[in-house]
């Protein structure tokens, strides 16, 4: 934490905040406390630190009056994961069982998507800004392969999105950003074992007055390391072997069980 | 101490993974089955993705029974031509069982072929093992003798292509057996179990084979028969998670040897009856999880990957 901290004081100095001579407009300066997360054998989900610092508007008006812009920002930070396609399933009896019967593919949907704010966010943009910028669960852009009544889109993204809430890989924070002097703020967010792996992108948006003037990107990286990345990529990369080797692991533990166990008798 | 396990792509408490494995080698130690008819359903139940569940299992149970097989075959409990024809079935049967799986899994319905599968060949052995058993308790009870000696001649001695297996001093037709492999090749791949449960009886009751090569030759073709399915369904699925496999044999391993002490303590009905019970509640247990209104209707699978 006291690096973190003292890397939120070299931002602010090289972000030049203390020596502000001349009228220009908002600034902001990002960082994440980590640019990768591993998946390795102990991983059970992280917490991720989002932060920054804003400089304020400085305008001169009419000779050496000062003005001071900017006593109400907010901040939305908006993560994603790559974007991939997904079967969305629904149960539906079939004689006495409940069995998966109709499905709707959702094309381009991110894996992982989190969002955080300083206030409520409809206290902050319009449903039309949100939708313009992506930000916001209820505002997610989906898009349905196979034609889809407008009830039926209903029920799905409602069940698409209850199934990623459930798993923790949607979320909505509002007012949970903490701002310290209108200056600094941070925004923590949570990342589940069973995150997709890939590329990510964090977006902090700075808005005043119900405008974003600034957003700032990231990119996050989330990957699985050691063994649990031997494994994985095995298993995908080279599926007959990895079989082959599952097989001659299994024998030789079977056979090695064995072997103990009739020593020990 | 949780455990990130890289198939399954869940994280989970290591020592409830061990306790499970030893429970059910417990059982299977004590019993003297598989336990993969119990562990499959237990690993979907702790939420591990049924088609993951199901190949894992296949390589567990390759891990238990090559040590079993290695033990009867030295002492000469298999026969290892009735064993090669099990085996020829087996991998046929295994390989349509695993491209019915992977049909299943991309169309959706894999976790209720499991269920299914699992309700009707549970609910079918344990309820006609249960009456048998209470049967020869109430037989006993009453002092009778049961029947013994040579079967009469049925139809299996009718069947065409007959094979003389030197072990069994048997002949009879290789049709049968290579069914009955078959079968159990099927059921390795779709429900993740060693299919002992289908082969001891059917070896016993159809092929009427002496007892004493059954569960040598019964494991002896397990081994063959789940290794196939693990290597079929690591190039279908990419379901088989090492790791997973490898926490539960060694639970399994310990597990085992306290089960079989136990078992020996125990008389043959009853534990029959006590197996009997568990497979049943197993079965009833799958059997209301289908027909109750689930709490969440709707589920999510990524497209052109495997879980």
């Amino acid at each position: 934490m006291r690096s973190v901290i003292i890397h939120i004081f070299r931002l602010l100095l090289c972000g030049g905040l203390f020596f502000s001579h001349q009228a220009r407009a908002e600034r902001m300066v990002t960082d994440l406390s980590s640019h990768a997360i591993e998946i390795t054998s102990q991983f059970s989900g992280t917490e991720l630190m989002i932060f920054g610092a804003i400089e304020r508007a400085i305008t001169r008006s009419r000779g050496q009056n000062i003005v001071v812009e900017g006593i109400d920002y907010d901040i939305i930070v908006v993560v994603e994961s790559g974007r991939n396609d997904l079967v969305v399933r629904r149960k539906e009896l079939i004689g006495p069982i409940w069995a998966n019967k109709s499905f709707r593919t959702l094309e381009n949907v991110p894996g992982y998507y989190a969002v955080t704010t300083t206030r409520p966010i409809n206290q902050i943009l319009t449903p039309e800004q949100q939708r313009l910028l992506g930000a916001g669960i209820d505002r997610l852009k989906i898009d349905f392969k196979e034609p889809v009544s407008k009830e039926e889109e209903k029920n799905f993204r409602a069940g698409f999105i209850r199934n990623m809430k459930a798993k923790k890989l949607y979320s909505q924070q509002e007012g949970t950003i903490s701002v310290l002097d209108d200056i600094l703020f941070r925004a923590i967010l949570y990342f589940p074992a069973n995150m997709p792996v890939g590329g990510y992108q964090v977006e902090v948006h700075l808005v005043r007055d119900g405008e974003v003037i600034l957003s700032v990107e990231s990119p996050l990286e989330v990957g699985k390391k050691g063994l649990e990345r031997l494994i994985y990529n095995f298993a995908h990369d080279s599926p007959a072997y990895y079989g082959i080797m599952a097989i001659i692991l299994a024998l030789s533990a079977g056979w090695l069980g064995g072997f103990v166990t009739r020593k020990m008798q | 101490m949780q455990i990130y396990l890289p198939i399954a792509e869940m994280s989970i408490n290591i020592f409830l993974l061990l306790f499970m494995g030893g429970g059910v080698g417990f059982l299977s130690g004590m019993f003297g089955v598989g336990g993969g008819f119990l562990m499959t359903p237990l690993l979907i139940f702790i939420g591990v993705p049924p088609a993951v569940a199901v190949a894992t299992e296949a390589n567990q149970i390759t891990a238990a029974s090559v040590s079993g097989a290695l033990a009867h075959g030295r002492r000469g409990g298999i026969d290892y031509k009735m064993g090669g024809v099990l085996i020829v079935g087996g991998a046929v049967g295994s390989y349509f069982g695993s491209m019915l799986f992977t049909i299943l899994k991309a169309t959706g319905q894999v976790d209720l072929m499991i269920s299914l599968s699992y309700v009707v060949f549970l609910g079918g052995i344990g309820g006609m093992m249960f009456v048998e058993s209470v049967r020869s308790i109430l037989r006993n009870r009453r002092g009778d003798k049961p029947v013994t000696g040579r079967r009469s001649r049925t139809w299996v001695d009718a069947l065409p292509f007959k094979m003389r297996f030197r072990a069994s001093k048997m002949y009879i037709s290789a049709i049968l057996p290579l069914a009955i492999g078959a079968l159990v090749g099927v059921l390795a791949a779709i429900m993740g179990v060693g299919g002992g449960f289908i082969m001891v009886p059917a070896m016993i009751y159809l092929l009427n084979m002496p007892i004493n090569v059954v569960i040598g030759t019964s494991l002896f073709q397990i081994t063959f028969v789940t290794a196939s399915v693990t290597f079929l369904h690591s190039v279908n699925t990419q379901t088989v998670d090492v790791m997973l496999a490898l926490i539960l044999l060694t639970g399994a391993v310990i597990g085992a040897q306290v089960g079989a002490r136990v078992g020996l303590k125990l008389k043959g009905e009853q534990l029959r009856i006590l197996l009997a019970i568990l497979v049943l509640v197993v079965c009833g247990k799958m059997a209301v999880d289908l027909v109750s209104k689930p709490d969440e209707v709707y589920s999510i699978t990524p497209v052109g990957r495997s879980h």
